[in-house]
């Protein structure tokens, strides 16, 4: 079958939608189909939105596709009669984010009638769609919530070429994720600082805004945790981050309410390592069990340093959580096969 | 530098455009720059999509990238004011081929509306570029024309030179390139039929449907030059290609009207092998010289006979001219590096 997978692209920024799209595309040759990608730029500028949706609306793959799957948007405007959303966001200014101090523009009548223009044209993809998958709970309730239609979740699995290892459970507790302030690197580092074990704790990933990996190496000092924090402020390779992984006591992701469980907790688990989150991190909860697959405290720094403490004085626990996180992966069915399997019968 | 490469899709159709686009983005990797390959979807038929087509590209949005190069329309009608153009061709059917047999735009009051459409288009985007490349002299020829715009003319390169190289010859003429009836493998067949016995003809490329290829076996057979000719029409890979070229004694490419040089003759430059052409053959007529690198026949099963007669039959006259071949593409300056040198001054 010729398959296309039609996504928005940010011109010159690689990783997130980009890899899933990539993924599913080898999964998919893997299973005998042809897959070609349509992958055009987007920017969410408010003053030439509207243009950029009348864009992908305009392209029209009927009769040159059997199937096609939409990733991000608004991906989905684009014509053909078998069309299958694997949604991974909304346009969030124009949804939950609206009231917030996310949406980055005034609230005024030119931005209402945007927004009501938005919400219309996604409401009629959404029912033009054969059928619309999720990467995770929170989106699916966002759909339901917003445009009042059914979604099923289809979780996105890490691609095959990744080989993680569990070299056993080291000292560290290690964050892979970009250094964000909504990742929330620098409650880590006050957990640190409040832990009475040698626990250290490692800090790997670029951030966006320069100043954030460079304030959490001052927070270190100031509060006399030097010695113990280790900060990556750089892209680092596979191998490094395998390594990294495969030595950890426990892996560490606390954003604050992420809407899927993101791929630092799927790396964790192939290294089979825990996850120590948060209550507040929203679809991390759907991977990570307290107890069971990982460690889910109060988002405090006090509550983060017992937990840091208590797997650390207790090999056992983190070997638990370590099995649990693998598990809890194969449970949930993230695996290629299964996706492929999921797209291919609807 | 941040650098976008804008080119046409063709949902599931892959050929050499779509190399060209691959490697170009390669090369500039190489050399240090981020570029992206953006390819925008495009259909033509029925030729009233085609405003559609066009407004698809000038409502793309590519403020990220510093510089644009674009190679088919309608991508580089894409508003950007960094824009070198290397185009590949226009959209013939609004050009030359508009009162052809090929066209699907009629001549009726909306086919003119989308052909002034078409042209106003591209005459706004040629003149809101920084430089305008064409990969031929026709391709310029035709700018200049039908648009009243000037370019220089850049050559694709070969994207895999290494494999090329001059290798003992062996008893046969060498014919490669995809077969269908613009490349005209048939007159070949021909010509071969009116050649001494001796003489040997090795075809190797993918034919373009069923029927011609057994069209070619079956004119083959009736013209009794089976045992003399080899048909490969696979699609063979780079390395299989290679292999025929280097060991062969010439090489022949005849095609009709061919906008470009054409890998076909690149390669047996590259593997210092002469040429046998047509005299209506276009592009390849840039680089073959008649006695110099090569044969210029007329395009008449006679005439190539003789050509082929001569050139298999004088083992050290065709690789004398093979040799002068090689020196001429050598001048010519078709390497990757020098054209991105150009793409980018």
């Amino acid at each position: 079958m010729k398959i296309a997978l039609v996504t928005s692209t940010v011109p010159f920024v690689y990783g997130g939608a980009r890899n899933i799209v990539s993924w599913l595309k080898t999964a998919l040759e893997e299973a005998g189909h042809e897959v070609e990608v349509v992958a055009l730029p987007f920017d969410e500028e408010p003053s030439r939105i509207v243009e950029q949706l009348g864009m992908f609306r305009m392209i029209d793959l009927t009769d040159q596709a059997d199937l096609v799957v939409c990733f991000r948007p608004p991906a989905y405007l684009v014509q053909h009669p078998r069309k299958i959303l694997w949604f991974i966001h909304h346009l969030r200014a124009y949804y939950d984010l609206w009231d917030t101090e996310y949406r980055g523009f005034s609230d005024n009548a030119i931005a209402r009638a945007r927004r009501e223009l938005i919400q219309r044209v996604d409401n009629r993809a959404f029912a033009e769609a054969s059928h619309i998958f999720t990467n995770s709970a929170v989106v699916s309730s966002r759909l339901r919530e917003f445009n009042g239609v059914d979604s099923e979740v289809l979780y996105p699995p890490l691609g095959s070429e990744h080989s993680f290892s569990n070299n056993g459970y080291g000292n560290e507790v290690v964050a892979v994720s970009r250094l964000e302030h909504h990742k929330r690197q620098h409650l880590l580092i006050e957990a640190l600082a409040l832990t009475s074990s040698k626990v250290h704790l490692r800090l790997v990933g670029k951030g966006s805004m320069p100043g954030y990996g460079k304030s959490l190496l001052d927070l270190g000092a100031r509060l006399g945790v030097a010695d113990r924090l280790h900060v990556h402020d750089e892209w680092v390779d596979e191998d490094l981050k395998q390594q990294l992984l495969g030595d950890a006591l426990v892996a560490a992701y606390i954003p604050v309410d992420e809407d899927s469980y993101g791929y630092p907790t799927l790396e964790a688990a192939r290294a089979t390592k825990g996850v120590l989150t948060t209550t507040d991190s929203g679809g991390v909860l759907e991977l990570v069990e307290d107890g069971r697959s990982g460690l889910v405290v109060e988002p405090t720094a006090g509550a983060l340093a017992e937990a840091m403490d208590r797997l650390y004085l207790d090999r056992e626990l983190a070997a638990h959580v370590g099995n649990g996180a693998a598990d809890r992966v194969d449970e949930l069915g993230i695996s290629w096969a299964h996706v492929v399997d999921r797209i291919l019968s609807v | 530098m941040k650098i976008a490469v804008l080119n046409n899709m063709a949902p599931f159709v892959h050929g050499g455009a779509e190399e060209l686009a691959n490697h170009l983005v390669e090369r500039l990797l190489r050399r240090g720059h981020d570029a992206e390959l953006i390819r925008i979807p495009f259909r033509w038929e029925p030729f009233t999509v085609l405003p559609k087509q066009m407004a698809i590209a000038t409502a793309l949005k590519l403020d990220a990238a510093e510089r644009v190069i674009a190679l088919k329309f309608p991508a580089y009608l894409v508003p950007h004011e960094d824009k070198t153009l290397w185009l590949l061709h226009q959209f013939r059917q609004a050009y030359d081929l508009r009162d052809s047999a090929y066209s699907t735009i009629p001549d009726s009051p909306e086919g003119r509306t989308v052909v002034d459409a078409i042209q106003r288009e591209d005459n706004r985007a040629f003149l809101g570029s920084r430089h305008i490349f064409t990969n031929s002299a026709t391709t310029k020829a035709r700018l200049a024309d039908f648009n009243g715009f000037d370019a220089q003319v850049l050559h694709p390169p070969l994207n895999d030179p290494e494999l090329f190289h001059d290798e003992e010859a062996e008893d046969y003429l060498f014919a490669g390139g995809r077969v269908n009836a613009m490349k005209r493998q048939e007159l070949l067949v021909r010509a071969l039929a009116l050649t001494p016995n001796d003489v040997r003809l090795v075809i190797a490329g993918p034919a373009e449907d069923e029927s011609t290829a057994e069209g070619l076996g079956r004119l083959a057979d009736e013209l009794g030059v089976s045992e003399r000719l080899t048909l490969d029409l696979r699609f063979s890979t780079r390395e299989e290609i290679a292999r025929w070229v280097n060991r062969s004694r010439a090489c022949i490419y005849i095609p009709f009207e061919e906008d470009s040089l054409g890998y076909v003759a690149m390669e047996a430059a590259e593997a210092s092998k002469a040429v046998i052409t047509t005299t209506d053959s276009g592009g390849i007529l840039g680089l073959v010289g008649e006695g110099y690198s090569g044969w210029i026949a007329e395009p008449t099963a006679e005439s190539l006979a003789a050509a082929m007669t001569d050139a298999f039959r004088h083992p050290l006259r065709s690789r004398e001219r093979g040799m002068n071949m090689h020196l001429h593409w050598e001048a010519h300056g078709a390497t990757w590096d020098k054209t991105v040198d150009r793409l980018l001054a």
